[in-house]
């Protein structure tokens, strides 16, 4: 590699990273945290005080609710799990934003009851700022610029790449941890880059899609579908499958159709069942689950006629689909770990937080090439405006981050049951944490908030194992935890991340009095007697 | 040899604009000239995904044109040709 063009892609490197760096930071965080959501829903639910109607009532549950109300008739939902953080066995909502859906359940005599409840995930705001790395606003505000930050993101690693390709064998696996800090960060950075480069191709090029999939369309859609490219999509509709028909039909019980599906593909979990149009011969339920066997887009689904139990559309079935689902499917699954089971996402999570130390280290050495050295004869510096705004901005962004995740997960199991809306609260606590972060960064300087606000983020993780811990200790506050293995894996991995930022917190006070004094890590009484020496 | 030049305006937006409309026309040259042609159902994801790889390895590899002019008269020869490979399976193929 010619080195002018190494020099070239330093700069196109440096520029993109420190635009999108703190974003992907946010991103990657969270999106570790959204890979075990399932947990994270368990350990913020309570055992349910009455259990959900068992499973061989369901038929039961089906006929009775509909005869009481026949709107559910439209588009209903039958869970078949037994997990806590299901809240009820059957449950339909008016419209796909409806945050107050109906559930329906029978008593051990046959009654029914039916309850309209507001429902909030916590899994689902995790998501969220996922999705949107916290931007405020509408969900596709956030997704959209977030689409911009992956396609900087995808240039970011190319140009990452170039620039170590030349040395990558001579610096590859040396980590020269010594007194040279620069060159240890460099190290470990490169290292880092390079050995997880496939999982961060494949996260940024599925970024862009998941982001920007509706400008993407319109523009295939008017340069090579001729505006024709609706009626492909309605024509690969797999709930289109079953024709329209209001004539009344009898329905066929439910574990008729689950053995349907199990014939269809044995090794198929069926989790939930959406009925749609239920009691007309024109019905169709689309059964959900996973299939660890295969490389899915989250849960897969079968299309069946609950008339004539005829399997419609498998379109979207684990090892069912055809090509061209099949080839999107391992996409999907390598962005949301959706393959391999447990193995697979604890790589993931762990690639996350990698990638998450990638953009943090990126913007500390955007800072450290910046920063004005003590020249040797030259006598003490005063740092630049840009490292200092870089490195008060880097140290609030990214651990104002991770205090506000931990302590909107605390909260929202404090708060359960107790207000009205949590989901007022979940963007309340998260943002009020955020923003305090960073102004208090601002504030301090990143040398002193670097230290507090670590001993923050260890405080904040440790509430969760501890939430869980009160909560058992005295019943009489109504917060049991869930006794799941997944639950407590929550508390372990918050106990663990609590001790990993305790020692992050102490290794960084020691740099702030013991650390180069020309550094902007040094605390600032330190550099301002260095400066006025 | 001669030095590369930085034009990073030039360059970014050859990248940015030519690599994405080039990315359209290969991804729409896929959805006809694969198995089925253009309305086979379920085959629109897969092309919608080809874009991003296409435009992003264009835009990340167009700093290595010596300037931001041949950043552009190479880019945008290979646009006039992707494109007219488009115009002619919308002639020839329906």
């Amino acid at each position: 590699m010619r080195s002018d063009v190494v020099r070239l892609y330093k700069v196109v490197h440096t520029w993109t990273g420190i635009t999108a760096g703190m974003f992907l930071f946010i991103a990657f965080y969270a999106g570790s945290i959204t890979v075990f959501a399932e947990p994270l829903a368990r350990w913020v639910s309570s055992p349910a005080p009455v259990r959900l109607t068992a499973l061989d009532r369901s038929d039961d549950l089906i006929a009775h609710t509909l005869a009481a109300r026949p709107d559910a008739a439209k588009e209903f939902t039958l869970y078949l799990g037994e997990t806590e953080d299901l809240w009820a066995r059957l449950t339909w909502r008016k419209g796909k934003d409806d945050k107050a859906p109906w559930s329906a359940e029978l008593s051990s005599e046959g009654d029914l009851r039916l309850v309209q409840s507001y429902r909030s995930s916590l899994a689902d705001f995790v998501d969220n700022i996922h999705r949107t790395a916290g931007i405020p606003g509408a969900n596709d505000i956030g997704e959209t610029i977030m689409g911009v930050v992956s396609a900087v993101y995808a240039v970011a690693l190319v140009s990452g790449l170039i620039i170590v390709l030349p040395s990558l064998v001579k610096d590859l696996f040396a980590l020269r941890i010594g007194p040279n800090l620069k060159r240890m960060w460099l190290d470990a950075h490169n290292v880092v880059g390079v050995v997880s480069l496939p999982f961060h191709i494949v996260i940024a090029l599925s970024a862009v899609v998941f982001c920007l999939h509706e400008p993407l369309y319109d523009a295939l859609d008017y340069v090579v579908y001729d505006g024709r490219l609706k009626s492909v999509m309605a024509a690969s509709n797999p709930f289109n499958s079953v024709k329209k028909d209001e004539r009344p039909a009898p329905m066929l019980p439910v574990n008729t159709l689950l053995e349907r599906v199990k014939a269809a593909s044995p090794s198929f979990v069926p989790t939930e069942m959406r009925y749609r149009n239920a009691g007309h011969r024109g019905a169709s339920v689309q059964i959900w689950g996973y299939d660890t066997r295969y490389m899915t887009r989250g849960k897969g689904f079968a299309v069946i006629s609950p008339v004539t139990g005829e399997i419609a559309n498998t379109d979207y079935l684990p090892g069912k689909e055809g090509t061209w689902t099949g080839l999107v499917a391992i996409f999907f699954a390598l962005h949301f770990a959706t393959f391999g089971g447990d193995v697979v996402r604890v790589c993931y999570f762990l690639l996350g937080i990698a990638g998450a130390f990638l953009f943090y280290s990126g913007n500390l050495l955007w800072i450290e090439s910046r920063r004005r050295t003590e020249r040797r004869n030259g006598g003490p510096v005063i740092q630049k405006t840009s490292t200092r705004l870089m490195s008060a901005a880097t140290v609030g962004v990214c651990l104002g981050a991770i205090c506000a995740i931990s302590l909107t997960i605390v909260a929202a199991k404090w708060l359960d049951g107790r207000v009205a809306n949590i989901d007022v609260w979940h963007n309340g606590v998260y943002y009020a944490v955020f923003l305090a972060s960073v102004l208090w960064s601002f504030l301090r300087g990143a040398a002193a908030a670097s230290v507090e606000l670590l001993w923050l983020a260890a405080i904040a993780a440790a509430a969760i194992p501890f939430t869980s811990l009160i909560g058992w200790a005295s019943p009489a506050l109504g917060m049991q935890g869930s006794a799941s293995m997944a639950a407590l894996g929550v508390d372990l991995v918050a106990l663990f991340g609590a001790l990993c930022f305790v020692w992050m917190a102490r290794s960084a006070a020691h740099r702030v009095e013991y650390g180069p004094a020309d550094s902007v890590w040094a605390a600032s009484h330190r550099q301002l007697q260095e400066a006025t020496r | 040899m001669s030095q590369i030049r930085r034009d990073w305006v030039s360059k970014t937006s050859a990248g940015a604009i030519l690599g994405f409309s080039l990315a359209i026309a290969l991804a729409g040259l896929f959805a006809w000239l694969s198995p089925g042609g253009l309305a086979t159902p379920n085959k629109f994801q897969l092309v919608m995904w080809l874009v991003a790889p296409i435009w992003l390895t264009t835009l990340s590899l167009c700093f290595l044109f010596s300037s931001g002019m041949r950043a552009w008269l190479w880019l945008g020869g290979v646009n006039l040709l992707a494109y007219a490979g488009l115009i002619a399976c919308r002639l020839l193929l329906r």
